[in-house]
């Protein structure tokens, strides 16, 4: 009897392996295991992928990230596949990465300290080593590179003491607390023991946009540069010059410089005005840093090249035209230590330490 | 487009299957993959993909026009015009405003006022490394090591994307081939590649970006601030960094070909476990290495005469390798530092009488050690600023002992230690567990890659810090 005749199957690949005796897959399981690892990947880590949504620009794709980043995050805590990334969060001290805080926090009366009257200017304190003035720097990333300028610029000085880290956060301002907050995160440095006698700050390279998050319940705002935004913003650079002198600390505030885009130029000319009108309210306690000229070349406008005293061409500005380069930064900071120095007896201590 | 962002999965999982779909139909697949590579590319700034455009076909121009001759003379010719074309175009988007300042410098100094115009030019991403691969397929060419392929094929050579932005240097000889018969899907090495992600994905985002933001950028940024363990740390946690940084890249761009595919050589070979300066340059960026040795070392005479003609190749290669990674002196003294190294090396070994001993015991880690410190003396000036910040650290290094040090934290040491001891782990290892993880079943391997996400996800900063060698 002959035997009887089987359908046709397709037969497996015979296994192949490569160094080391691993075993060589498919595409079709290469793509398989990439696609489910990344679907399960993005389950796992939820709640960091919807604050990573929602700290993005303005328009479709936010909309976009936000509709499928919500619903996977509900999920991902439903089946509570967001314990892992909480745990390990904790163990690293960073469970608060991924709360999305939009509160714009303006300092409640009872925050307030006395104030000097405005019509008085201040006394000029003195500091020494034995009682040095503790500063910090702080702000987006326009603010590194002068920060860390200001860094080597007050090392040999030991009536101050500054951080060893310049708080700069990349792609922040005052625009976006769901990105980052700077109103609670300068609130809490300014309540905490290590609260600073001074403060060098630089916002708004981020923030010349029309989009806000935190506005206060039912508030919407215009366009940039209308009067609602503006007034919103306004608020916000309220918020943090009086989070800041209302604890007792002087605050130096960089102005935005020029760039190479002339639009972007004039956004920041309409920050800079709001910051200038709010600093000039706050006299002998807030002080208005304009670096436009600093690095405007011989027509008044953009130069990533500007010939120091001795004609040398020094190269001022990164590529993307708005960052700054190292001697920027030390020009930056002479500007920053010359306001300390109007504010604060910084060097009389070495007259006396010299005796 | 960053390999680690949720943008680059989603045009990844797009490509793959579509591109083992045409895979069998080359003439299909080329168009498909240049398509692909050039949409990545554009990611960045679309205007640039022009230049990507012109560079391919400038050097595929003189490739075919050399290739078509037989009168050496002009045969050399049309070389040094692609060669000289290539670099200009690099020297002219990465060094045009530097050497211009510079020469300006020089006239002032003398007391010259020269008029001479920045341009304020923006670099191009990936172009040191394309015009490298461009430069190396002409001059193969003219070798007659390798002949011209069609159009889309060398299009398809030098926009790969896996390869595009920042390596590795992969030669005509190593991936064309590759491209004329299609890829077997039914066997890819996964396991090697998903490591190879998996690993370049935690250097990047989790040991990279964590030093830099720990303890490097903040040394570096204010050397004078900082004690001398503070510094000495900083400068092994650079040492780290950069490692982490660009073989997490150049790992996950091999990976991502091998799923596609296609084999690129290996970049990095353990490189803080090399013996000799030597030895650390056939470990650290190997394909830059080759690239050197056989475009540049080679043809400059080699070790092809004197003792002293030897050392000035050396030096100049090494020279050259400094600048191509930045338009700086800093980078240029980094190259000096190498190159001196490596010419005083061959100097002792071409002592008389000496007879080359093998490494063994305590010979061998005080080789590895002294290397080590050399290697990351040199990477002072590479991170630094400018000189008077690369002296600030050195100086800062020997003055500062016994102050505070509240940068050296448990974390960024710990970050030290898995780096550098991660490169004195037995080869085996590796092999180890890719053997094992490739043995799983296909949902279990989804399930170890996807608590791998979480980790690195988890673990790294907030954002997607830049790759260093973007700007190279």
């Amino acid at each position: 009897m002959e035997p009887t005749a089987r359908p046709h199957r397709r037969r497996r690949p015979e296994e192949r392996t490569a160094e080391g005796g691993r075993r060589l897959h498919s595409a079709g399981s290469a793509f398989v295991v990439a696609l489910v690892a990344l679907v399960l990947g993005a389950v796992l880590n939820a709640p960091g992928i919807h604050k990573s949504a929602a700290g993005q620009p303005q328009g479709w794709k936010r909309d976009l990230a936000l509709r499928l980043s919500g619903p996977l995050a509900n999920v991902s805590h439903a089946l509570l596949l967001d314990e892992p990334r909480r745990g390990l969060k904790a163990a690293l001290g960073r469970s608060g990465d991924d709360v999305i805080d939009t509160a714009v926090a303006v300092p409640p009366t009872s925050d307030v300290k006395p104030q000097t009257p405005v019509s008085v200017p201040p006394r000029r304190t003195r500091f020494s080593p034995s009682h040095p003035l503790r500063l910090w720097t702080v702000g987006d990333s326009l603010v590194i590179v002068p920060g860390e300028s200001l860094l080597r610029a007050v090392a040999g000085n030991r009536a101050i003491d500054a951080s060893s880290k310049v708080d700069g956060r990349i792609a922040t301002g005052l625009e976006r607390p769901d990105v980052f907050n700077w109103f609670t995160d300068v609130r809490n440095k300014m309540r905490s023991k290590d609260r600073p006698g001074a403060v060098v700050a630089m916002f708004g390279g981020n923030d010349d946009h029309d989009f806000m998050t935190g506005l206060p319940p039912g508030e919407e705002i215009g366009p940039f540069g209308s009067p609602s935004w503006t007034a919103e913003y306004r608020r916000r650079v309220r918020t943090i010059m009086d989070l800041v002198t209302r604890n007792g600390a002087y605050l130096v505030w960089i102005g935005l410089p020029i760039s190479d885009d002339a639009g972007q130029t004039a956004r920041f000319d309409t920050i800079n005005s709001i910051v200038q009108k709010e600093a000039a309210r706050r006299p002998g306690r807030v002080s208005y840093l304009d670096t436009y000229f600093y690095f405007a070349g011989d027509d008044g406008g953009y130069a990533e090249y500007i010939p120091d005293s001795a004609g040398r061409l020094v190269k001022m500005r990164a590529d993307d035209g708005v960052h700054f380069e190292r001697p920027a930064g030390d020009l930056i900071a002479q500007g920053v230590l010359h306001r300390l120095g109007q504010r604060f007896d910084l060097t009389s201590w070495r007259l006396s330490a010299g005796r | 487009m960053l390999f680690p962002t949720a943008t680059f999965a989603i045009f990844f999982v797009v490509v793959l299957p579509l591109s083992w779909l045409l895979m069998p139909r080359g003439e299909r697949w080329r168009p498909f993959i240049i398509a692909a590579s050039y949409v990545f590319y554009s990611a960045w700034d679309w205007r640039f993909v022009f230049l990507l455009a012109f560079s391919t076909v400038w050097n595929q121009l003189f490739a075919r026009a050399i290739y078509a001759r037989t009168n050496v003379a002009q045969r050399k010719l049309l070389l040094a015009l692609a060669v000289a074309g290539d670099v200009a175009l690099l020297g002219y988007f990465k060094y045009y405003d530097f050497f211009v300042s510079s020469t300006h410098n020089v006239f002032t100094l003398v007391g010259l006022d020269v008029p001479l115009s920045i341009r304020s030019i923006v670099l191009p991403v990936g172009i040191s490394f394309f015009t490298f691969m461009a430069i190396s397929y002409v001059v193969d060419t003219y070798r007659g090591d390798w002949q011209p392929v069609s159009f889309g094929k060398f299009a398809a050579y030098l926009s790969f994307f896996p390869h595009l932005v920042a390596g590795p240097i992969v030669r005509p000889g190593e991936l064309l081939p590759q491209f004329e018969t299609p890829r077997d899907p039914r066997y890819v090495d996964t396991a090697r590649a998903f490591f190879l992600i998996g690993t370049g994905l935690f250097k990047k985002v989790v040991i990279a970006n964590y030093l830099a933001s720990a303890i490097v950028d903040p040394v570096f940024g204010a050397p004078n601030q900082h004690s001398s363990l503070e510094t000495l740390v900083g400068i092994y946690g650079y040492a780290v960094q950069i490692y982490a940084d660009f073989s997490g890249y150049t790992d996950m761009a091999i990976g991502f070909a091998l799923l596609l595919g296609f084999r690129f050589p290996q970049n990095f070979d353990s490189p803080y476990a090399a013996v000799s300066i030597q030895d650390f340059w056939r470990r650290w960026h190997m394909t830059l290495s080759r690239w050197l040795r056989d475009y540049v070392y080679i043809p400059l005479g080699g070790n092809r005469g004197s003792r002293l003609f030897t050392y000035r190749n050396l030096m100049l290669t090494m020279l050259i390798g400094g600048l191509w990674h930045g338009a700086g002196w800093t980078f240029v003294a980094w190259g000096a530092i190498h190159g001196s190294a490596l010419v005083a090396e061959r100097w002792w070994r071409d002592r008389p009488g000496y007879v080359e001993r093998p490494l063994t015991g305590l010979r061998r880690a005080w080789h590895r050690f002294l290397t080590f410190q050399i290697v990351c003396f040199a990477w002072i000036f590479f991170r630094a600023d400018s000189f008077a910040d690369a002296r600030d650290v050195i100086v800062r290094l020997f003055t500062a002992w016994g102050q505070a040090s509240p940068l050296v934290t448990g974390g960024a040491l710990l970050a030290i230690a898995v780096g550098i001891g991660s490169q004195y782990l037995p080869p085996r290892f590796p092999l180890m567990v890719m053997a094992r993880f490739s043995r799983l079943p296909v949902p279990a391997q989804a399930v170890v890659l996807s608590f791998g996400l979480l980790l690195a996800n988890a673990m790294g900063p907030e954002g997607v810090a830049p790759f260093i060698y973007f700007r190279f």
